[in-house]
């Protein structure tokens, strides 16, 4: 199917979700709390935003169980690690969805929370203030019902993306690129420039660590040199910003430079077709002039009256050794870029008949550790991205461990790998060692939970 | 006795009621120039024979304020605006003469720029010379804080002698700034009109003896005293469809759900009753071209009326939308729906020779008998009803929700009755409700509804509460008034309490007190504020209304 990228021209409107989630908080004085949009409420509804003929408003929808379990291995199942409000947000991403695809907007903005982006596909619980990974259901969600194949989804979040690069890392038709704050000096303390994807999907992942501190010149110089040039070559179908508001100069939790002017044109720039908020927690000094000054560049409307009270052109500049670090990671990265192909061919090479890796993964909310290995079956089928199972050890706290093991099979397997995969799943439904078992399988769009416990299986 | 009289577009209507009985009806053709005297003439005709004092009550529902804004005939308005940061200035439609002046309010109340008072002297001077006599002054936030708004007012009477000036904050509180200086302008425009307009009508009611309050119907389906509406003028406009919803309201049966169905000549105005609550637009109501904050019900005007044209286009019936005068059967240039519905039997006004004759004309377009082709244009309108109505559950159904719970309760909502008042109902409203699964009401004395309605709403009356406890004060968003608060423990119980003495209040300032009693919380949310990983203050909203309703006189009387 063509997407409506590839049809442009037509003037039409840009789709706005607004969820504030004025009755939900993690906890009471959590920055994840209702307080968090209300001053982006007073500013974007005393403009008028929703008003203007270029701004269509729609109203969120829940997201089905289905819709997460799509993307997620969910333990102890979907119905206990989310909340309605987790439902909405993800069900509002799906609703722009359906409208942009529809061609009903031009563009989408899903100013929603709670966020997702640190989710990755095995979910025990809160991570980075994250249940379930709104991008991911969303994508997913559309490549399964509009058929479409390639996804960029560009994560602007001053924290590394670490939920969905997790997620797609294998996907060589899902480029993930992520700019953010230096994993050495922020959370989740990943993100480097060696991240680049799995062996098969090779130059589909792209991190570009920055230096704290970068005002928007060297955000901007990062889009002009490097994603843009890449997302001209990739030629998405769809393009996704995981639109974090939190590199702004005035963020409690980071330390970038960032303005709302900064933010505005980034977005015009990168003329996603679809943004999803993701975190930003300077509630009164940024994000109710980010969100409007975003919300009128993807109107296409004139944005150079917003600005921060106490910000003036200028404020922030570059020095010398800042744009020599980021130059240079520029270029390393063009480099991988460019290299892809051959990448992919030596890790591939390298991995022999299966790709493992081992990751320890911590749950900062929740303080789970889990103990986790990936494991992709690196089929001989070139155009196979190969079947994939995890297995996972979860402990709460000084509490008790909960273990799964899934099996994930992707939408272009092949069949031998899609049959290899359900037998996996069959042979480990009497393993006792683990209390889950999981099953996606992306072409039936089917997805099991066995739990060995209660030997009881739900099928979404 | 209750006194009701709604001045339409073509018929001025009025009731008289007593111990809830419709006890006489009266319609005079409305004159458009002449709207005092209509009303009079309507008031005349309805109070003859019955003594003076016995009059308890007389509510006037007037299109006087809509069509003045209409035709232009207001009074030229110049805006002073302070829009700080956010949108392009220019990209606001508020057209005429707007100044510019910089300054800045934040959505906290607190100011982020000063006001440059220079400015202001020099767009009053503009102001002056171009020889305004009233100037609308608005600040962005300046609901939260109107200091910038008042020293804007301060200026332009210092600059411009004899000047009239109305303020933002006092025309609207509620967020949208576009909307609340568009409503500040039409206000200043039509304050003088309205407030002579209002004078006349005293002093005739006074000159019949008639000692009774006098009320004016707002858009939202509330009564105002006629002395306090003068500070509020535009609240009065679209009150007509208002009438007629609350007409309904008081003519079926109470707490169910309805659509209002008022078929006219040209167009159909379509309403809803939600368990028995007249629904409210979400947004303020549009006048012209200009988007405002004046609260008014949410009606859908349809283009499909008893005298639309009918034609035939490709073998296909078209109805509507414009009319090119009365029906065939009475004398009219073409087929319209009335014909058809006559022929079928479904109403017995006109010939039904000249019925006959339209049809048959149209059947030989179409290919088929006088009797088939008024069935196709009788299916055809109810189509059209069926499909506008639809489209305004579905609206409802998809407005825009901020909160879990609002997402979660909202469910599919269809309707138990069709209610049709107006002059094309009798036809058409039994179908239509027969297509829906509703049962279809033609209540008695359906066509002076509107008038029913005028003489038994009751005021309403919003309240908007915001406190601010770090930084310790509280604003009110409808007329601007702020307080201090200095109690740091400040909680929700207290807000409320507070919302609820400040109704009380707003009530009897506006004459309305004995219906204070009525007010509701409709909202109540509270956000800790959290700086540095403790809470540091709140933000308390509460919401308060007086909702549309039926005065006591009418819902204990004459309802079975």
């Amino acid at each position: 199917m063509t997407s409506p990228r590839e049809v442009k021209g037509e003037a039409r409107k840009m789709g706005l979700i607004f969820f504030p989630a004025f009755d939900w908080a993690i906890t009471p004085t959590h920055p994840e709390r209702e307080e968090r949009l209300l001053y982006t409420r007073d500013q974007i509804f005393e403009e008028g935003l929703m008003d203007l003929p270029e701004v269509e408003e729609y109203k969120p929808r829940l997201a089905e169980h289905k819709d997460i379990a799509r993307v997620h291995f969910c333990i102890p199942s979907v119905e206990a690690l989310v909340t309605e409000a987790h439902l909405i947000a993800a069900g509002s991403t799906l609703v722009l969805a359906d409208a942009y695809m529809k061609g009903e907007i031009n563009n989408a903005f899903a100013l929603v929370r709670p966020p997702g982006h640190h989710s990755m596909r095995v979910a025990h619980g809160n991570r980075g203030f994250c249940n379930v990974n709104n991008e991911a259901i969303m994508v997913e969600y559309i490549r399964r019902k509009y058929g479409i194949r390639r996804v960029a989804i560009i994560d602007t979040d001053v924290h590394h993306g670490d939920g969905t690069q997790e997620i797609f890392y294998h996907d060589p038709d899902v480029l993930f690129i992520s700019f953010h704050q230096d994993g050495r000096t922020l959370y989740p303390g990943s993100g480097f420039v060696d991240e680049q994807g799995g062996p098969k999907a090779m130059g589909r992942t792209i991190n570009i660590p920055l230096p704290p501190e970068t005002p928007d010149e060297g955000i901007h110089y990062v889009l002009k040199e490097l994603v843009l040039p890449i997302l001209e070559e990739f030629r998405p179908q769809l393009v996704v910003n995981s639109a974090g508001q939190d590199n702004h100069y005035t963020d409690p939790l980071a330390n970038m430079r960032f303005s709302a002017q900064g933010y505005a044109k980034l977005n015009e720039m990168l003329a996603p077709d679809i943004a999803v908020l993701e975190g930003g927690y300077a509630i009164e000094s940024a994000l109710p002039y980010v969100n409007c000054g975003i919300i009128l560049a993807m109107a296409g409307l004139d944005y150079s009256n917003v600005r921060e009270p106490d910000y003036h052109p200028g404020r922030f500049s570059m020095s010398r050794t800042m744009e020599a670090n980021i130059t240079g990671t520029v270029e390393y990265l063009q480099g991988v870029w460019d290299a892809r192909e051959e990448l992919t061919a030596k890790a591939v090479e390298r991995a022999g008949p299966f790709f493992r890796r081992h990751k320890n993964i911590f749950y900062d909310t929740d303080g789970i550790r889990e103990r986790q290995t990936e494991s992709v079956k690196m089929c001989p089928d070139k155009s196979c991205p190969g079947y994939m199972t995890i297995d996972t050890d979860a402990v709460r706290g000084y509490g008790q461990s909960e273990s799964g093991f899934g099996t994930f099979v992707p939408l272009f397997a092949c069949k031998s790998c899609r049959e290899e995969a359900r037998e996996e799943y069959e042979a480990h439904k009497t393993d006792s060692r683990y209390n889950y078992i999981f099953f996606q399988d992306k072409n039936r769009d089917e997805y099991r939970l066995y739990s060995t416990r209660m030997h009881n299986e739900r099928v979404y | 006795m209750l006194i009701g009289i709604d001045v339409g577009g073509t018929t001025t209507d009025a009731v008289l009621i007593d111990e809830g009985k419709v006890i006489k009806t009266s319609k005079v053709p409305t004159d458009h120039d002449h709207l005092l005297e209509c009303l009079m003439a309507a008031l005349d005709e309805i109070v003859l024979g019955i003594p003076p004092e016995k009059i308890e009550r007389v509510v006037l529902s007037t299109t006087l304020i809509t069509n003045l804004i209409a035709e232009g005939k207001t009074d030229p308005v110049a805006l002073i605006i302070e829009p700080g940061p956010g949108m392009n200035p220019d990209g606001y439609s508020l057209g005429g003469e707007v100044q510019i002046v910089r300054g800045a309010i934040d959505y906290r109340g607190r100011e982020i720029e000063a006001l440059d008072e220079d400015q202001v002297e020099k767009a009053a001077a503009k102001i002056a010379e171009r020889g305004y006599r009233k100037v609308a002054v608005a600040s962005k936030f300046g609901q939260r804080n109107h200091a910038h708004e008042e020293r804007m007012r301060e200026t332009v009477m210092r600059t411009i002698p004899g000047v009239h000036v109305e303020m933002g904050h006092q025309a609207s509180g509620r967020l949208n700034f576009p909307r609340r200086a568009a409503t500040t302008v039409l206000k200043a425009a039509a304050m003088d009109e309205y407030r002579k307009f209002a004078g006349e009508v005293a002093k005739a009611v006074a000159g019949r003896r008639i000692q009774a309050p006098v009320y004016i119907l707002k858009a939202d389906g509330g009564t105002l005293p006629l002395a306090t509406s003068i500070e509020h003028p535009v609240e009065t406009i679209f009150s007509g469809p208002a009438a007629s919803t609350m007409g309904v309201l008081a003519l079926t049966p109470t707490g169910q759900t309805s659509v209002v169905v008022d078929i006219g000549g040209t167009t159909t105005d379509i309403a809803l009753i939600l368990d028995g609550s007249p629904l409210i637009s979400s947004e303020g109501a549009r006048v012209n071209s200009y988007l405002t904050h004046i609260r008014a019900f949410a009606v859908k005007s349809v283009a499909l009326g008893g005298d639309s044209r009918v034609r035939a286009v490709g073998g296909r019936v078209a109805v509507g939308p414009e009319r090119a005068g009365p029906a065939f059967c009475l004398g009219g240039p073409e087929p319209t729906p009335t014909d058809a519905m006559r022929i079928l039997n479904l109403i017995s006004i006109g010939e039904r020779n000249l019925a006959e004759e339209a049809m048959a004309n149209l059947g030989k377009k179409l290919g088929c008998s006088a009797g088939e082709a008024a069935q196709t244009v009788v299916d055809a309108a109810v189509e059209i009803l069926i499909r506008e109505i639809d489209e305004m559950f579905l609206a409802w159904e998809e407005e825009p929700a901020y909160r879990v719970w609002e997402i979660l309760q909202k469910e599919k909502i269809r309707p138990q009755n069709v209610v049709g008042v107006g002059g094309g109902s009798l036809g058409l409203v039994p179908l239509v409700a027969e297509r829906l699964g509703a049962r279809g009401i033609i209540p008695d004395n359906a066509t002076v509804a509107n008038a029913i309605g005028a003489a038994v709403a009751r005021p309403t009356l919003t309240l908007t509460f915001r406190a601010d406890t770090e930084r310790g004060f509280y604003t009110v968003a409808e007329d601007g008034t702020t307080g201090e608060i200095r109690d740091r423990r400040f909680g929700q119980k207290e807000a409320e309490e507070m919302a609820k003495r400040l109704i009380i209040e707003r009530a009897a300032d506006m004459g309305i007190g004995e219906y204070a009693a009525e007010a509701v919380l409709t909202a109540s949310e509270v956000f800790n504020m959290v700086r540095g990983w403790s809470t540091s203050g709140r933000i308390l909203d509460v919401s308060m209304q007086i909702p549309a309703g039926l005065i006591p006189e009418w819902t204990g009387g004459g309802r079975g």
